[in-house]
């Protein structure tokens, strides 16, 4: 233990609290909380646990959640400075510790990083911490000058005694402030009085990372560490049945064979890759179990299945779709799919355990560090408050590691059987891409009516696919419907009179998960294709026929202006490149997009121009809102082309990024952003994006080829003109 | 001082009992609510479990992860202080959830033959919640213990 606390930077500043004197059980017991206890590494006092003020005016302001490279890190302490009045220059961003979070009953709220709600979930209480230690600050500087402090403002780190213009710095007073009660209920700007939020800010991680400082989990180095590398059971659900150890005792560092039930791991000294080429050489059997035989082509009939049932639960049930179909002048009608994906976070699965009998230290790269405690704990059957999760950066995150981190029980379960050995697993490339959570396949079948004014009047959508939370989340499935994969449809804002939407669902073998945008993924894809299938149909522009369905949904017709001006729809463009559009509401915000493309003789794709745009409400940092959209461009087209896990013989046919491709740089489009923040919400940013993506392209093959794209991924089809 | 509340629990609770400061001082993980406070929608489903008899608190240890990574499958030990002799045994042992949809997560019926007033299962929590266990008696009388469990949220679900 006394090794470890000397590596990072956590036990640096345990160290610097127990040299301090007095404090030395808040480092060997953890379940003692004190309110200076995890103060920063200088000992400055907390102002509140959100804010420490240090004697030189530096600011520090806790970030419970985790940066993945969505701009959290940066943008949380964006909320809490702006009410506490702090000169900006001065603030660094420091993580939340798990533990005293636990120990200080959950005083950071929720760790949980995911559903673009890292900003709109905290804005308030964060908002609310900065007021409440502008107040302390204040009323300390008055009570030192006796003063009423209605007489004192705080700015610039500064707190200023209006009539008599003395001046006192926050680092001269934070010391008494921390002694005072926190306000209850501190009031906060109008926003229209913000001086840093909704203005760009610099990334407080960005410059390490470009040098390469920054310390990912899978960087994590502990003295006397050991490596493990895992081969899972190839088919899903299947089962380890045999592994004969002996055959690679010998190899290079291999110091153990540990046998999971549906794994094994080796490992060994020096090196991960002493530990990887000794799994790979390891003669195991394997039962596979009753899913051996699954192919694409089964998980596609069974999905028809679903497809064909003649009744499935109703998702939403508006007016009379019979009569309205019965009375129709045209009919549209269309069956789009989706396939599996894999989030292929850049940083694979991995995690380093030290199991001790005195605690568990654990480096992750998982979204929620209170789930990796909890996981901690039940898999080493001991109290979570004996768990320390050391929080760092994650390399991608994508929904992959937000509600499955079953690498921290299988690392937990290895460190186990090695008390004091710090133990780092790392999941190979093809392990990550084999044994992902997939964004599920969908198949959906949809339908609608136009009159002879060309109005649309009715539509029916049938939609078959796996169900996320079924298995984990039972709550969200209501009678029958799962409510987070119907969203699109069942709170389309489009204005048909009549509509009529079912959910069959239609769970394989495959594990499904959470992948950015999660059901806003492959529905806004269906959805706003077949949308342009109709606009066709009824020999209308599809922006204007969108327009006019989305009278009664002004944010989206907002956005969808915006963009579509932004993208100067009614103007020509260059002979050969053509346009698409779409819009979507997502994760409480708004977006559209218009795609540029042209298709040349041999049917070869080029993406010129994506014009995105967003409302999210109000905007901490515009300049990570804008990142995440053009990330969101390389994430969404990287799907859109080549995005595509299929199966065979039950398990994942692909294997690394040559056969699951990424989007390369010559590839990537002039992105323009369009950012139209309307105030009095807030919205999320990190998923929106991708959200009308593939169904813009799709809609500017339609324009360019004449052919109209129903399954994804791009690399699969022909697109010759016809 | 709202940045100390440990959750956003309901206060609507009655008194039954007083076990509070033993709890209190065995559990200085968590702010917990008094345990003698109970969830007021529970009380007339322990009422009926218990044939009306107040049940009192003790003799019934129920053991719950403080910290739970979801509400999918959580791990739950209760053991009773009970001879299990045909003199004296427990005869049912009703678990109940504050916040899931159906709040009689589990009844269990033993006898002196069970040999141990123990039970193990696992059971699924909507959330952050106190979970309580009661056990009943041959004699009738009825004792109770509760849990607090705190469900770390779901990433990327929206809405809930």
């Amino acid at each position: 233990m006394k090794q470890l606390l000397k590596m990072s930077r956590r036990s640096f500043l345990l160290r610097s609290a127990a040299v301090g004197g007095g404090l030395m059980l808040e480092v060997t017991s953890p379940g003692y909380g004190s309110r200076y206890c995890f103060a920063a590494a200088d000992k400055s006092p907390e102002v509140t646990a959100w804010v420490l003020v240090q004697p030189d005016d530096s600011v520090t302001i806790r970030v419970a959640r985790v940066e993945m490279g969505q701009g959290s890190f940066t943008g949380l302490p964006m909320l809490v400075a702006e009410e506490l009045g702090c000169d900006w220059r001065k603030v660094r961003a420091e993580y939340a510790s798990t533990s005293e979070h636990l120990r200080r009953g959950r005083v950071f709220r929720t760790m949980l990083t995911g559903g673009s709600r890292s900003i709109r979930d905290s804005q308030d209480y964060l908002r609310k911490a900065g007021a409440a230690a502008r107040l302390m600050l204040t009323t300390a500087a008055a009570q030192q000058w006796g003063v009423p402090v209605a007489e004192c403002v705080a700015a610039n780190s500064l707190i200023t005694h209006t009539p008599t213009k003395r001046q006192v710095s926050f680092g001269a007073v934070a010391a008494e402030a921390a002694k005072l009660d926190i306000p209850e209920d501190p009031p906060l700007k109008d926003p229209k009085d913000w001086t840093l939020l909704g203005q760009p800010a610099e990334r407080f991680d960005i410059p390490d990372k470009v040098t390469g400082k920054t310390e990912f989990a899978i960087d994590t180095k502990l003295p006397g560490m050991v490596y493990a590398a895992i081969a899972q059971c190839p088919v899903f659900g299947g089962t380890l049945k045999s592994v004969d150890a002996d055959k690679i005792a010998d190899m290079r560092g291999v110091i153990k064979v540990v046998p999971l039930e549906d794994a094994v791991v080796v490992v060994a000294k020096e090196s991960w890759w002493n530990a990887h080429q000794a799994v790979r050489k390891l003669p195991i059997e394997w039962d596979f179990g009753e899913n051996a035989n699954v192919s694409s082509d089964s998980i596609m009939e069974f999905l028809r299945e679903g497809i064909n049932l003649e009744k499935a639960p109703v998702s939403r049930a508006e007016g009379n779709v019979d009569n309205a179909f019965a009375a129709a002048d045209k009919t549209v009608e269309a069956e789009y799919y989706a396939p599996y994906l894999d989030q292929a976070t850049m940083e694979p699965q991995n995690c380093t355990v030290l199991y001790t009998d005195q605690r568990i230290d654990v480096w992750a790269p998982a979204q929620n560090s209170e789930a990796t405690a909890a996981v901690t704990a039940e898999t080493a059957d001991v109290p979570v408050s004996t768990v320390e999760v050391h929080k760092v950066h994650l390399g991608g995150g994508f929904g992959r590691r937000g509600l499955f981190i079953e690498f921290v029980r299988q690392a937990v379960t290895i460190a186990k059987t090695m008390p004091g050995t710090p133990v780092k697993l790392i999941w190979s490339r093809e392990e990550d891409v084999q044994h992902s959570r997939y964004r599920p396949v969908a198949l959906v079948r949809m339908k609608a009516a136009l009159n002879e004014s060309s109005e649309p009047t009715a539509w029916t959508v049938r939609q078959a696919d796996h169900s996320i939370f079924s298995a984990i989340r039972p709550h969200l499935i209501r009678d029958g419907v799962d409510i987070v994969n119907v969203r699109t449809f069942a709170d389309a804002p489009y204005a048909f009179p009549n509509m009529h939407m079912e959910y069959a669902m239609r769970n394989t073998h495959v594990p499904p998960g959470p992948w950015r945008a999660v059901a806003h993924t492959h529905n806004p894809f269906f959805r706003e294709s077949f949308i342009d299938e109709l606009a066709h149909a009824a020999e209308q522009d599809p922006y204007q026929f969108r327009r006019k369905l989305l009278a009664q949904a002004p944010k989206d017709l907002a956005i969808l202006d915006a963009v579509a001006n932004a993208a100067e729809w009614d103007k020509p463009l260059p002979e050969g490149v053509h346009r698409g559009i779409a819009v979507q509401d997502a994760y409480g915000s708004y977006t559209a997009a218009v795609i540029e493309a042209s298709v040349d003789a041999e049917g070869g794709l080029t993406i010129h121009r994506v014009i995105i745009g967003i409302d999210c409400g109000y905007v901490a940092n515009p300049d990570s809102v804008r990142a995440q959209l053009e990330g969101s461009v390389v994430y969404g087209l990287t799907a859109a082309l080549y995005g595509e896990i299929t199966i065979k013989d039950g398990r994942v046919e692909q294997s690394n990024f040559h056969d699951y491709q990424m989007m390369r740089i010559a590839e990537m489009p002039q992105v323009d952003v369009v950012l139209r923040p309307t105030g009095g919400f807030w919205g999320g940013a990190g998923e929106p994006g991708l959200a009308p993506l593939a169904p813009a392209l799709c809609n500017a093959i339609f324009a360019a080829t004449g052919k109209r794209i129903r399954s994804l991924p791009l690399k699969n089809h022909d697109l010759r003109k016809v | 001082m709202i940045y100390a509340r440990c959750n956003r629990l309901p206060r609507r609770h009655v008194l039954i009992g007083i076990l509070g400061s033993l709890v209190a001082l065995l559990s200085p993980f968590f702010k917990v609510r008094p345990a003698y406070a109970l969830p007021e929608k529970l009380i007339p489903l322990i009422r009926e479990a218990t044939g009306g008899i107040q049940p009192k608190a003790g003799r019934v240890k129920l053991t719950l992860p403080a910290l739970a990574e979801s509400g999918h499958s959580v791990r739950l030990k209760v053991q009773v202080d009970s001879p299990m002799t045909q003199e004296a045994y427990v005869k049912q042992i009703h678990i109940f959830s504050e916040r899931n949809p159906r709040p009689v997560i589990a009844r269990f019926s033993l006898g002196p033959r069970a040999g141990r007033a123990e039970v193990n299962t696992r059971i699924r929590l909507a959330g952050t919640q106190q979970v309580v266990a009661v056990a009943v008696m041959n004699d009738g009388a009825a004792w109770l213990a509760t849990a607090e469990v705190v469900v770390t949220a779901a990433a990327c679900v929206e809405g809930n």
